[in-house]
């Protein structure tokens, strides 16, 4: 099984690479079912891509076919998976909470990590440690040519989640009078969860009615997305890994979007295909994470030491991930940061 | 530890919190303004100290550091939050501290005094400026596992170990006429606390 599962993996790594160097598309669900012992994770869906691609040159690197191997399933489509080799079928987790409430509700037996976009939150288990991945961002988006503005403030972004503006003429006269649309990701995503947060000025705003939830978040392909009216929050990162680097494919594009500014800094470094340095020097910058157990984290068996080598400071996506990170429009974070462990 | 290192260590300890006694009137920092509190507590090794002692080196905190000493855990040094901007979970801005340490040593006479701490947490580590100069010097790291979290509006770093930046090592090593400090040279622990101003 182990002799076959690895040449099965060598095929889907050299799969893997060919597909991202000719199509430039990032790979999706393991290819094959983990064995037990592997590393696998569920939950955000801005990380899945760079989650995927990182698991994908990690297993590149072990000789062992009996190690334990990475692996990461996407936030979508709904359903019912099987993470690995004699798991519990669970529910899909679709987003960061999802992902964080299925490694608290599950054994490593399913699960290992949760990729989650947010940081640790007041209701979070304190035994949960958050391991920084990367840097992301997060703005807004619109569709091209709509009626949405090139900037909005804070306080404009917070008026318009809670209902309080719900026309462009309130927000300028000289916009269009026509009712504005905003959307949110589903209740699970920590991007709509740290979006809330930061327009809300460091608390969690509650959306008005006029806001509608449920749409997948960063995926601008939307048919929803492409109303006149639209604004929607966005991943930085992975808008620019969709733009600039060619890792969206099938639904998860950019669609018709563009990313605009807040409190007039743009997110987005055009020339250097970037989070812009003036934008992640603001509160609409944060640390993107892969959650584990504590008491797993800081084992000494083989499972904690494995965690560690792989996600810890020092560890082998620290030294080795920085180009991936950045290729997938996230900033890779100091070796003091990376691998740090957060928790509530 | 051998009997004479530890010796030493004590020794060397006392010259250290001696000579703080005395050093705090002359060379005490700039009162702090800023609103922000908190603290970083540096815990010594009591290796690192026994082997700074047998070469002749001490470190003396300089007030409003606060110097405490425990033959098990080693030299404990407090420094004072003095100011900054920063949010340590998402890892960006600076926190500055009081007091500063002052490298001795005692076989070559020659010092260096190093104050205006400054943790850059993006970077992940501490400098300081030294006496005669205004370019800080990257002296400090915190390496191993490091665990943030926060309380309230207090933010919390614990690093399992605090080691020599190699910048720091060579300016430490060339000022004190030394060969004693290399890069991730281990000292010891550290602990912060951080409440921004509010």
């Amino acid at each position: 099984m182990r002799k076959t599962a690895a040449n099965l993996l060598a095929a889907a790594a050299l799969a893997t690479s060919l597909a991202t160097v000719f199509a430039g598309t990032a790979t999706a669900d393991p290819a094959v079912l983990p064995n037990s012992q592997d590393i696998v994770g569920v939950g955000s869906d801005t990380t899945q891509a760079v989650l995927n691609q990182l698991s994908a040159d990690y297993n590149a690197t072990v000789t062992n076919p009996s190690a334990p191997h990475l692996y990461s399933w996407d936030a979508i489509p709904a359903g019912t998976i099987t993470t690995k080799s004699g798991a519990t079928p669970i529910t899909r987790p679709n987003g960061s909470g999802a992902g964080i409430t299925a490694l608290n509700a599950n054994t490593s037996a399913t699960v290992d990590f949760a990729r989650s976009s947010r940081a640790p939150q007041p209701t979070d288990p304190t035994t949960d440690d958050f391991v920084a991945l990367a840097k992301d961002a997060v703005s807004w988006a619109a569709p091209s040519g709509g009626n949405a503005p090139a900037n909005l403030t804070t306080q404009n972004l917070k008026d318009i989640y809670t209902c309080t503006v719900t026309n462009w003429t309130q927000i300028n006269a000289s916009l269009p009078n026509a009712t504005i649309k905003p959307f949110l990701p589903q209740t699970g995503s920590g991007t709509r969860s740290f979006f809330l947060t930061t327009i809300g000025g460091g608390t969690a705003v509650n959306p008005g009615a006029c806001v509608t939830s449920g749409t997948q978040e960063n995926q601008g392909s939307d048919p929803a997305l492409a109303d006149v009216n639209a604004l929607v929050p966005y991943s930085v990162a992975h808008y620019i890994g969709q733009v600039y680097f060619g890792k969206g494919s099938g639904a998860d594009v950019q669609g018709p979007l563009t990313i605009r500014s807040v409190d007039g800094t743009a997110p987005v470094d055009t020339v250097n295909k970037t989070i812009s340095s003036a934008f992640a020097a603001t509160p609409y910058a944060r640390v993107v994470y892969n959650v584990f157990r504590d008491a797993e984290w800081t084992a000494t068996d083989v499972h904690g030491t494995t965690l560690r080598a792989i996600f810890g400071r020092g560890g082998w996506i620290c030294a080795n991930g920085a180009t991936t990170i950045k290729s997938f429009g996230f900033l890779p974070l100091s070796s003091f940061a990376c691998g740090s462990v957060t928790h509530s | 530890m051998t009997r004479i290192s530890a010796r030493l260590a004590s020794t060397g300890a006392a010259v250290v919190l001696a000579l703080t006694a005395v050093s705090g009137a002359a060379v005490a920092d700039t009162p702090a303004t800023a609103p922000a509190a908190g603290q970083a507590v540096i815990t010594t090794d009591v290796n690192f100290l026994s082997a700074a002692a047998l070469k002749g080196i001490v470190v003396i905190p300089l007030q409003p550091a606060n110097p405490t000493f425990d033959p098990n855990a080693g030299l404990t040094v407090t420094l004072p939050v003095s100011g900054g901007a920063a949010n340590i979970p998402a890892f960006y801005g600076d926190v500055q501290f009081g007091g500063g340490l002052l490298f001795l040593n005692l076989s070559t006479g020659r010092s260096v005094t190093f104050k205006q701490f400054d943790f850059s947490v993006a970077n992940g580590y501490f400098t300081a400026v030294p006496n005669g100069s205004t370019t800080p010097v990257p002296l400090l790291d915190p390496a191993g596992d490091n665990v943030i979290n926060r309380n309230g509006l207090t933010q919390n770093l614990n690093s399992s170990s605090f080691q020599v930046d190699a910048e720091g090592a060579t300016y430490l090593d060339a000022k004190l006429g030394t060969t004693f400090f290399t890069a991730g040279q281990q000292v010891g622990s550290l602990a912060l606390s951080y409440t921004p101003a509010h």
